[in-house]
């Protein structure tokens, strides 16, 4: 008998119930129509709120107007940081006028080498100041991984509340269909592996700066 | 872990003793305890801000498992479809024998040479790093905790800080060694320093590596992905950049939907470190897309029984619902007083004392039940309900029901179970007992020596009874 069916075999010898298509069909009914758990109570703007996780996680924030502003924002952090102005990019955000700001911006995936990667993102989620990237021939995931520093630029009206409300965006959006990796990413990486102290650049970006566009409050450009 | 993940925990009163005086492991263990403690507990009350309570969540998220686990062979049938249907290939393995058999099969038809592997407590398992070494192919642990005890030849002592046992000078003498450079002085200050030599060491073997292991935190059936949970990101490394991706995971790991996994993720970070999310959390479904210059061109799912499909139906499926948060051995004095290496096998802990019996045969592991205080920390803070000591004293009545208890304590237990049907020579035989443990008190009114237990008073008194049994008070107090 091959692994497979012993192995169901003694899930169902163990369960003892009968009538599989029943169960199956059940099952099948949990799946077409979702339903959610506790959901928590996301008070007041959302974007402020994700503004505030994102800190918290020690993400930096800034925020512009509208897009044609951000390759300046980022190019003004990227030089109060210390850091070059080259940089590897997501055909999603290739489009801004990068060279305009002194950025030289590669669209393609990440090298090792490369120490700045810049990235959209799909969408955002406050409750927790998460990042939703999704992998695709214009969106290789390796440019919010392998370079020391990530750069993403969200679009306000694209933070949503909740984890939910970002799978029924994926849902509505692109039905039946998710793409090879849909990354979450709070904050950069860290490990507390060594004596339970926190540092931050594992594996992945040490620094993570997210640029929001629109919905700026005024003053605030 | 020896050869094979085979376990050691049979031997657990030796290695409890052991690991009991050694000094410096208690010192490092204490350290870590109230910070393990303290994270979760700030973690949870965040809960309120949000207008979330606890026992509402945790009871959604067991009901989520329940679900699961009470038609896993259905859940089973849907996961496998799915996955196939975008790509992946999906694998069944029995027992350890047969992780190694497909990896080192999977290794073969694609030239690996080396594979990077992110946290599989299933590899563990299976002693997989020894089966790939042996074959010529080069293993390399990537979660940094996974990464020193790698290089100091040992198993992981804790499921999420597999290296809680180590010191900052273990780790720099294991570094110096490993990566070729004299040996220097280090204080809390050169952590970041070192985390820095570990990665550029690391990064070199993410981009030649030509396999990548992960393990799943969870399976989701209604899009056949896994789910990744890392804060480290060589969760996303191992998934993104070798060419084969293998996934090796129990085949108790699936929930239902993308919702039922949101819930999880509100405790799951929350109960292991106290943080409201992890840093990164992949979603990774089938295999590379058309178009994409980037991610593994081959998938492959492993679903492991390896002693759970024995669970199912039976009075410890409570146990597969567990989502290896580790809260469990986080609260637990026995754990934090011998560390995890005591239990000899993958999962240290309450969780372990469960575990590494139902899985390597309750007849090999006739301690682990017996390693607790009964204090229920761990079942208060399990986020999916599991009654870790009720189903502990359910393996300690197996153990008498199948007569595996040591002789002079089932003569015992038999010879007080005889008498206490004898309620008349049962009185006699207290009373004169009684007089006999008053005999034997010294002059200060302690027995400092007691033959029927010399274990139990080589280090403490016992204080003889006093005064007349409670069958004879209860006698008395009647007449009153």
């Amino acid at each position: 008998m091959s692994a497979r069916d012993e192995i169901l075999g003694r899930v169902r010898r163990g369960l003892g119930k009968g009538d599989a298509a029943g169960r199956r069909a059940k099952a099948e009914a949990l799946l077409a129509a979702p339903v959610r758990g506790p959901q928590p109570a996301i008070g007041g703007e959302l974007v402020a709120r994700f503004v505030a996780r994102a800190e918290s996680l020690t993400s930096t924030v800034s925020r512009v107007a509208a897009a044609s502003e951000v390759p300046a924002s980022v190019a003004a952090w990227l030089a109060a940081q210390g850091l070059d102005s080259y940089c590897v990019a997501t055909a999603d955000v290739g489009d801004l006028p990068w060279s305009a700001a002194g950025i030289a911006a590669a669209v393609r995936s990440a090298q090792d080498a490369d120490m700045v990667g810049i990235t959209g993102c799909y969408c955002a989620i406050a409750e927790t100041g998460t990042l939703i990237l999704l992998s695709g021939p214009e969106t290789p995931a390796s440019v919010s991984l392998l370079p020391e520093t990530h750069v993403a630029v969200v679009p306000a009206e694209r933070v949503v509340a909740t984890m939910e409300d970002a799978f029924a965006l994926l849902r509505s959006e692109r039905p039946g269909f998710l793409p090879r990796a849909v990354n979450l990413v709070s904050g950069p990486s860290r490990t507390g592996d060594i004596e339970q102290t926190i540092v931050l650049g594992a594996h992945g970006p040490c620094r993570v700066h997210i640029v929001i566009v629109g919905d700026a409050p005024a003053g605030a450009r | 872990m020896s050869a094979g993940g085979q376990s050691q925990a049979m031997f657990f009163r030796a290695r409890a003793a052991r690991q009991a005086g050694d000094v410096g492991l208690r010192r490092t263990l204490q350290k870590a305890r109230p910070l393990f403690v303290g994270k979760r507990a700030k973690g949870i009350a965040g809960l309120a801000a949000d207008g979330l309570g606890f026992g509402a969540l945790r009871t959604a998220c067991a009901d989520i498992r329940r679900r699961v686990v009470d038609d896993l062979d259905v859940w089973l049938e849907i996961f496998e479809e799915r996955a196939r249907a975008t790509g992946a290939e999906v694998l069944w393995a029995r027992d350890g024998a047969e992780i190694r058999r497909h990896v080192l099969d999977i290794a073969a038809r694609h030239g690996v040479t080396k594979a990077v592997k992110s946290k599989s407590m299933l590899s563990e398992e299976a002693g997989l790093n020894e089966a790939l070494a042996d074959a010529g192919i080069r293993p390399v642990e990537t979660d940094l905790g996974e990464y020193i005890v790698q290089l100091a030849g040992e198993a992981p002592s804790h499921i999420i800080a597999p290296a809680v046992h180590k010191t900052i000078h273990e780790v720099e003498a294991l570094f110096a060694a490993e990566h070729g450079r004299p040996l220097q002085a280090r204080s809390s200050a050169d952590i970041p320093a070192m985390a820095r030599e570990a990665r550029e060491v690391l990064r070199q073997h993410f981009l030649s590596a030509d396999m990548g292991i992960s393990g799943a935190n969870f399976l989701i059936a209604e899009t056949g992905s896994a789910a990744l949970v890392t804060n480290e990101g060589n969760g996303r490394m191992v998934t993104t950049l070798p060419s084969v991706h293998v996934v090796i995971t129990g085949i108790e790991k699936i929930v239902p939907t993308l919702e039922d996994f949101a819930s999880l993720m509100r405790l799951l970070p929350r109960s292991a470190t106290g943080q409201t999310i992890s840093n990164y959390v992949s979603l990774l479904t089938g295999t590379r897309g058309a178009g994409d210059g980037e991610g593994p061109e081959k998938t492959v799912f492993i679903l492991v029984d390896n002693g759970r499909a024995a669970l199912a139906g039976s009075d410890f499926a409570d146990m597969l619902r567990c989502i290896r948060c580790g809260a469990c051995m986080n609260h637990c004095p026995v754990y934090f007083s011998l560390g995890g290496h005591a239990y000899g096998w993958v999962y240290p802990g309450p969780m372990g004392s469960v575990l590494t019996p139902l899985y390597t045969g309750i007849e090999n592991a006739l301690d682990l039940p017996h390693a607790s205080t009964g204090c229920n920390q761990c079942g208060v803070v399990c986020p999916v309900e599991i009654p870790l000591p009720a189903l502990m004293h359910r393996l300690r009545e197996v153990q008498v029901e199948r007569r595996l208890r040591p002789l002079a304590e089932r003569l015992g237990l038999g010879a007080w179970g005889w008498l206490a049907r004898r309620p008349t020579l049962y009185r006699l035989v207290v009373r004169l007992a009684a007089r006999y443990l008053r005999w034997l008190a010294d002059d200060s009114g302690r027995i400092r020596v007691f033959g029927l237990a010399p274990g139990w008073s080589a280090g403490r008194d016992l204080v003889p009874p006093s005064g007349p049994t409670f069958l004879e008070r209860y006698a008395a107090r009647k007449k009153d």
